[in-house]
């Protein structure tokens, strides 16, 4: 960690310096071990989707085939568990994204009466094991006589979203420099251009992160789902299923897919926040004139210590 | 104009909260009610204040408890340990590949944790070249990493890595470059400066990323039925499997309880202790 | 604000503990519904939750030809207590969530109709198909001798599945307790099935077992996975570690053996020497069904052997069906004159029926067993 370094110049012997040439390595290479690490499932993952197993258990390499791509959504069961899966997926997110940056704003923005209990709430969920939460709402659904379905699947998943949502972006709220606001609104924005020009770009990594964690969660929610989905079958659950006697090769080819079309989805998003990021990074001249001796300014004064 | 400005709070508030009362607590309390039941399935299960539950289960599954704190414990301390020079080198090493690498370390978890624990399996398999030569220097229990503590571990750590590396890498990346430059100007230092700038003030997302890992990783049970063996179940497989196995849904509900409680306890002494408002803190920012 | 919501929540916390009733579980007094099928003509729409990959690709959309019935076939039975964990609220209500056939193992579908969640028929009036071709020994089992709830859709031996070039000596459960095999033998999670092999290896005959006979028994397992000498209790995932031969002998169902061996040709079933357990898994139909006359349609359908010997063929477990092993002769002689799908009554001489459980007993029984699988 202490890799961080970067100048220190001067009087170093050169024991020093070779350590800390090393020093300087080490972090990339111990990031690249564990970005590594962190790949090794999918690689392994992806190299079974070329497997050719005999049986329906498809746990030792046995040949090459390409035949599982070819074949990709020739389940149909599988691909509509997949697309039931991305539907609610999609839907789930921008919810709770929306619900949970709202919180989280209000959170570290305002000043209101019951801040401890909404902390509480935000925090309890995220506390409570899945099956309780899993078992609770279908009695809770059943006692209403709400039919189970993708609705009750899209309120479970939004549920246990929010909570994350929250906690991801309140950390990026909280370094938040509030100058740039400050500016937007002297330069005679309005507070609502000033959201969509300035803060929402500015939070948006936060958002995207605590979105990509939604997404994450969701496309992996088997016992919450169990207990909701009536018949609706998602992709978890067709896996859990599927895993009770073997999974079919297509998994790994769509499980591929997936990982490849997400990469894909991101790279473009990301150009997009790239140019948006850019645009926001351009900072004011600190001009002493502007500044206005209000409270927020503390951030930015202390940024101008150096 | 002000009494606009004192109701938007609420505002914001309202919709994500209705629903967590609505979808979550109405649940909760029912949850809760049921706890407090007693009887078997084929004579019904009555309410009647049945506290007793609670000890029972207290005393029946304290080892279990016991481990799921300690494997979530370790593994949360595993997951920093990699995440944040992680998170550190793509924020300032990764210049405009940054967010691309981000999104390469989180790409995994877009699959289904079923597909990725079997890969495990098969990585970590008795036969595979990584565990014999671990049990070569004498790193394995019997030879074997699957079925121990280790591969449960290990499964909670790959797992929930993202819920660390996400609000560390938003919280290192925010911090404020010429603060970094300006500390190694004062304590001429890498080391210092890093001990006493960055640490500080990335401290939001570590606790963040901390309690984001712990707190699912002990009610975990996907892991432990996945990845362990019989001598490895967590708290979160006893739940599972009161609820569902033997039906004792009191049992359940009170273990469920139980954990809540014990993770709420240290989450505030933890909150307390690292003096960050990060996920409950109360004195927010001053506005 | 805070007034607000917690206003709200104790209206609702309210409601749904009113909604809820007094109990919960206890089963409905409600009297037994019977179904019939009557002169009408199946139509509409089907809603049949089986295990995953339980059925040959062909059957649903021959049967949808055949009938003009609309079938959603949904594979979401995992496994009987998930399932049963994730129903019965709504059986409790007299509904099925809109399936009209589910399919339970014998003691589960026991269970239910114990519970009051099942509806009877009549298989003479009713099931024609299932009145001629049901075999033999399936007819009266203890705990549905009249068949009038329960009709079996696929059979199965629970026994010893072994790596025969690993574990070459393994023949009965009690060399599964073998201190050479330590750390390399699972036994299932299925109390049904795990204690009972044991039990007979250890000359208990299952039918007659007391409760001190269960406990004890559960107690040697118990202290055989303590020790490690048993590496874990599993559902159908034993699979995964037997083809990589982490687990070289394991307790499981033989329809996975015929699977297995296509993977690996040294994974064998073997009979374990005592005898193996015998269970089947069957076509229920749950209290509020929505089409009870398309589901016993849907049953009458499959007992055709034309059609059982298109599902055994993909199935591999035991088929229910007189007459599908001589339909599967002419197609694939192999697989007919397999034991593990069409067992001679010899083959399965020595072997028991899965016993359910004295309703007084079972409570303690199912839980004692859940403590010693989970240490």
């Amino acid at each position: 960690m202490e890799a961080a370094s970067i100048h220190n110049e001067g009087g170093a012997s050169p024991f020093k310096r070779a350590s800390r040439a090393i020093g300087d390595k080490l972090l990339p290479i111990f990031a690249g071990l564990a970005i590594l690490y962190m790949l090794i499932p999918i690689v392994v993952i992806a190299v079974f989707s070329f497997n050719d197993p005999q049986g329906r258990y498809n746990f030792e390499w046995v040949g090459f085939t390409t035949e599982h791509w070819a074949n990709a959504f020739g389940i149909p069961e599988l691909t509509s568990s997949l697309v039931t899966s991305l539907q609610l997926a999609a839907v789930a997110t921008v919810i709770s994204a929306v619900l949970g940056t709202m919180i989280a704003i209000a959170l570290v923005r305002y000043e209101f009466y019951g801040r401890k209990p909404t902390n509480f709430l935000i925090v309890i969920p995220l506390a409570t094991p899945e099956v309780v939460i899993g078992a609770g709402l279908l009695s809770m659904f059943i006692s209403f006589s709400f039919p189970l379905g993708f609705v009750t699947l899209l309120i479970a998943h939004v549920m246990f979203c929010i909570s994350f949502v929250v906690v991801v972006v309140r950390s990026r709220l909280i370094g938040f420099d509030r100058s740039l606001e400050e500016a937007a609104r002297d330069l005679g924005a309005t507070p609502a251009q000033t959201f969509r020009l300035v803060t929402l770009p500015l939070i948006a990594p936060g958002i995207i992160s605590g979105s990509l964690l939604a997404f994450a969660l969701l496309i992996d929610d088997f016992v919450i789902s169990n207990f909701n989905s009536g018949t609706t079958v998602t992709f978890p659950l067709y896996i859990f299923g599927a895993s009770q006697r073997g999974i079919p090769v297509e998994v790994n080819v769509i499980a591929t897919i997936l990982i490849l079309v997400a990469l894909a989805a991101m790279a473009i998003v990301l150009w997009q926040q790239y140019r948006a990021d850019k645009m926001a990074k351009v900072e004011p001249e600190p001009d002493p004139m502007q500044e206005h001796p209000r409270e927020s300014r503390k951030h930015a004064v202390t940024k101008q210590t150096p | 104009m002000s009494g606009g400005r004192r109701a938007l709070p609420y505002l914001l508030l309202f919709p994500g909260l209705l629903w967590l009362v609505v979808f979550f607590v109405i649940p909760l309390v029912y949850m809760g009610e049921l706890s407090l039941r007693t009887g078997s399935l084929t004579e019904g299960f009555f309410f009647n204040w049945q506290f007793s539950n609670y000890s029972d289960v207290l005393s029946d599954y304290s080892q279990q408890f016991l481990r799921s704190f300690i494997y979530a414990g370790v593994a949360t301390l595993l997951a920093l340990l990699i995440a944040y020079p992680l998170s550190y080198a793509i924020s300032f090493r990764g210049g405009k590949y940054r967010n691309l690498l981000l999104f390469l370390v989180v790409a995994p978890f877009f699959t289904t944790y079923l597909i990725r624990t079997i890969a495990w399996q098969t990585i970590l398999t008795d036969q595979s070249p990584l565990v014999e030569f671990l049990a070569s220097i004498g790193l394995t229990s019997n030879g074997r990493i699957l079925d121990t503590p280790a591969s449960v571990i290990a499964g909670l750590t790959y797992n929930f890595l993202p819920f660390m590396i996400l609000p560390l890498y938003t919280s290192i990346d925010t911090l404020d470059r010429r603060l970094i430059e300006a500390a190694k100007d004062l304590y001429a230092s890498s080391k210092t400066a890093f001990l006493k700038v960055t640490l500080p003030l990335t401290a939001p997302g570590i606790v963040a990323g901390t309690l984001l890992t712990f707190i699912p990783a002990s009610g975990d049970y996907v892991n432990a039925y996945f990845l362990g063996g019989r001598n490895q179940a967590m708290i979160g497989n006893v739940i599972q499997s009161n609820y569902l196995v033997t039906s004792n849904y009191p049992a359940a509900a009170a273990l469920a309880f139980i954990l809540m409680l014990i993770i709420l306890l240290l989450v505030v002494i933890y909150i307390r202790f690292a003096g960050s408002e990060a996920l409950m803190g109360d004195e927010a920012s001053t506005t | 604000m805070r007034k607000v919501v917690i206003g709200a929540a104790g209206l609702g916390a309210a409601m749904v503990i009113a909604a809820c009733g007094g109990s919960v579980g206890g089963g409905s007094d409600a009297e037994i519904t019977t179904v019939s099928k009557g002169d009408a003509k199946a139509s509409g729409t089907l809603v049949i939750s089986n295990w995953p990959l339980y059925i040959d690709e062909e059957t649903v959309s021959n049967f949808e030809k055949d009938t003009g019935v609309q079938v959603k076939y949904v594979e979401d039975y995992n496994d009987n207590t998930g399932f049963f964990g994730k129903i019965r609220p709504q059986l409790e209500q007299g509904e099925s969530g809109g399936r009209s056939i589910i399919v339970p193992t014998d003691w589960m579908a026991s269970r239910m109709d114990g519970l009051g969640y099942l509806q009877h028929f009549s298989v003479p009036d009713d099931l024609p198909n299932v009145e001629a071709n049901l075999r033999e020994d399936l007819k009266s089992p203890a705990f549905d001798p009249d068949r009038a709830f329960s009709v079996p859709w696929q059979s199965g031996m629970t026994g010893l599945i072994v790596r025969t070039d690993l574990a070459p000596d393994i023949r009965s459960i009690n060399d599964l307790f073998d201190p050479k095999y330590k750390g390399k033998v699972t036994m299932l999670s299925e109390l049904r099935d795990t204690v009972p092999l044991v039990m007979k290896a250890d000359g208990i005959n299952p039918d007659d077992a007391t409760k001190e006979d269960w406990l004890k028994t559960i107690d040697k397992i118990e202290s055989a996975a303590a020790s490690g000498q048993i590496r874990d209790f599993t559902g159908n995932d034993y699979a995964g570690p037997m083809v990589r031969g982490d687990v070289v002998a394991a307790i499981g169902w033989s329809g996975d053996a015929v699977q297995l061996q296509a993977d690996n040709p040294d994974i064998e079933y073997r009979m374990p020497t005592q005898g193996c357990i015998l269970w089947s898994d069957n076509m229920v139909i749950p209290v509020g069904a929505p089409n009870p006359n398309a589901a016993l349609e849907w049953i009458n359908y499959v007992y055709d052997p034309e059609v059982a010997a298109d599902i055994a063929e993909y199935v591999n477990y035991i088929t229910p069906v007189d007459g599908a092993k001589e339909v599967l002769a002419k197609k694939n002689p192999k697989l007919a004159n397999n034991q593990l799908i069409f067992p001679s009554a010899s083959y399965t001489a020595d072997c028991s029926n899965q016993p359910s459980l004295d309703a007084a007993d079972e409570q303690e029984i199912e839980q004692a067993f859940e403590r010693a699988i989970t240490g």
